[in-house]
């Protein structure tokens, strides 16, 4: 499993080691359903957010 | 007393907006010091608006069902000169100095909007318990949770205070408290309703709807609020359908999905029954049951919770240096979201897209899903797991589980109450639909209402 420690250290987030302690099962578990599906995402899967640009904000 | 009853009685000079909007104030200043449902009370607006609901609807301009109908609407949606605090201290002087675009739209159609409705802290959990505004509580058993985090809502119209309340869903927050409350709750399709003045908890899976004492109340409010708005990225072009089921409404021949994984696993038997009962009275109406296999919905969940952490930490992370002002519960969600790598939120709104594709195949085989809203009746306020027949679940997981993969996925679904359990709470059905088929659900779920009283 990561260290979520580490990793909140890392980012400087200052998440308290108690608050990390807090949240780890959730993560984990989290971690656990997430992680093996972005291992079937074809290439060519574009994600659900889309950038629209508009032709009148064109200066 | 129903909205569209009270729309009738207004009709026929029965009673008038400014009695049915007196009564309103009347019953939250009697219930609510108990079950803290409403955040303001807007006495004098709601006055003033009533008295011109009487005079235009004496002079014959009728604006509709809402016209002169007290209502209330989630403290998420910003009330131009009234406070609005998304339930949290961040914003306890935050008086906005624009309407919501369904505020505009409700006072379009004549409503009495007579306060603001509690909720969970940033709508950012299940149990409506508010470490800043207090715990709002069940009108059907004050020791149990509303429900959230619309909970305010809720327990506003499950109590009688107003006839309709605005809820926000990002991951089934009108359909729970719709479930635990016993109201009927609508979640309409993603860009059917503007979110353009509500204050967010995530950009791509909050969800604009009522909760109401029946069916048809539903439909008529979201015939008022639903629309494009140039405001909205995301509000749909597609055209507003007429949503409003007919007396008698038939669904002989309808074909009604029973997933037969993941949906009905892990529940409270009770709830098993209710919604099983449904599904019988449904077939004596002459609808095909078709039991079908669901794509993997514990993968849609999966996704569903990295893309609510990531997004509903990246809009609050200005404010998370003063860790005080956070609720323990929903601190915990947003230091999960800071913590996860960007690739994991890319790569859930990837999986989202693929997801929606698996589930659009459904939609050939049947016109709608009965599932239940919720594994098991409300909680009691404090308790942090349920017993689910064999199983023990935390309580948030548990109440989410089977609305937040619809939020994921688009979906419109209406939650309606489907019968009590043991304890004579109440159990909720929940039915799905295709995207932008909200008639559909809405006939489907008035034609069960009407089947049993």
């Amino acid at each position: 499993m990561k260290n979520w420690q580490k990793i909140a250290e890392a980012y400087d987030l200052r998440i308290p080691d108690s608050d990390i302690e807090r949240i780890t099962p959730s993560l984990d578990t989290l971690e656990l359903a997430f992680r093996p599906l972005t291992k079937r995402i074809p290439d060519d899967v574009e994600p659900a957010i889309t950038f629209r640009i508009l032709a009148e904000s064109g200066e | 007393m129903t909205l569209l009853e009270a729309a009738q009685a207004l009709r026929r000079r029965a009673v008038s907006s400014v009695e049915l909007t007196e009564a309103s104030l009347k019953r939250i200043g009697e219930l609510n010091p108990r079950l803290n449902a409403m955040m303001t009370t807007m006495e004098e607006s709601a006055r003033t608006q009533a008295q011109a609901a009487d005079r235009e609807l004496a002079q014959g301009a009728d604006r509709g069902p809402l016209h002169g109908v007290p209502i209330a609407v989630k403290d998420v949606f910003e009330t131009r000169g009234v406070r609005t605090t998304c339930g949290s201290v961040i914003f306890l002087h935050h008086i906005p100095d624009r309407d919501a675009a369904v505020v505009e739209r409700l006072a379009a159609a004549g409503a009495v909007l007579v306060g603001k409705a509690g909720m969970h802290e940033l709508a950012y959990g299940i149990t409506s318990n508010n470490p800043h505004f207090g715990t709002i509580r069940n009108p059907r058993d004050p020791e149990r949770i509303p429900g959230g985090s619309s909970g305010g809502s809720g327990a506003a119209v499950a109590s009688e205070m107003v006839f309709m309340a605005m809820g926000s869903d990002t991951g089934g927050s009108i359909r729970i408290p719709a479930s635990f409350c016993g109201t009927v709750g609508l979640k309409p399709t993603s860009g059917r309703v503007s979110r353009y003045g509500v204050m967010p908890l995530d950009f791509s899976l909050d969800h604009m709807g009522p909760l109401t004492r029946s069916v048809r109340d539903a439909a008529v409010t979201l015939q008022a609020i639903a629309g494009f708005d140039p405001r909205d990225e995301t509000s749909s072009q597609e055209p507003v359908g007429n949503y409003l089921p007919e007396q008698g409404c038939p669904i002989r021949e309808l074909r009604i999905g029973v997933p037969q994984n993941f949906y009905f696993e892990r529940l409270d038997p009770d709830v098993d029954m209710a919604v099983r009962r449904m599904l019988a009275t449904a077939e004596s109406l002459g609808a095909c049951i078709l039991p079908v296999r669901v794509p993997d919905i514990e993968a849609v969940n999966a996704v569903g919770r990295v893309i609510l952490l990531a997004e509903a930490s990246a809009l609050t992370e200005k404010y998370i240096g003063n860790r005080d002002q956070f609720g323990s519960d929903v601190l915990a969600l947003l230091d999960q979201g800071r913590l996860l790598p960007a690739t994991d939120y890319v790569n859930a709104q990837r999986l989202r897209r693929m997801m929606q594709r698996d589930f659009a195949h459904l939609w050939s085989q049947v016109d709608c899903l009965f599932t239940p809203t919720t594994p098991m009746a409300a909680p009691k306020i404090g308790e942090k797991t349920a017993q689910l027949g064999d199983f023990v679940e935390d309580v948030r997981l548990a109440a989410t589980r089977l609305v937040r993969g619809i939020n994921v996925l688009g979906l419109p679904a209406i939650s309606i109450p489907c019968g009590r359990d043991r304890l004579g709470l109440p159990v909720g059905l929940q039915i799905v639909g295709r995207p932008f088929d909200e008639a559909l659900i809405l006939r489907v779920a008035a034609a069960l209402e009407d089947a049993t009283g």
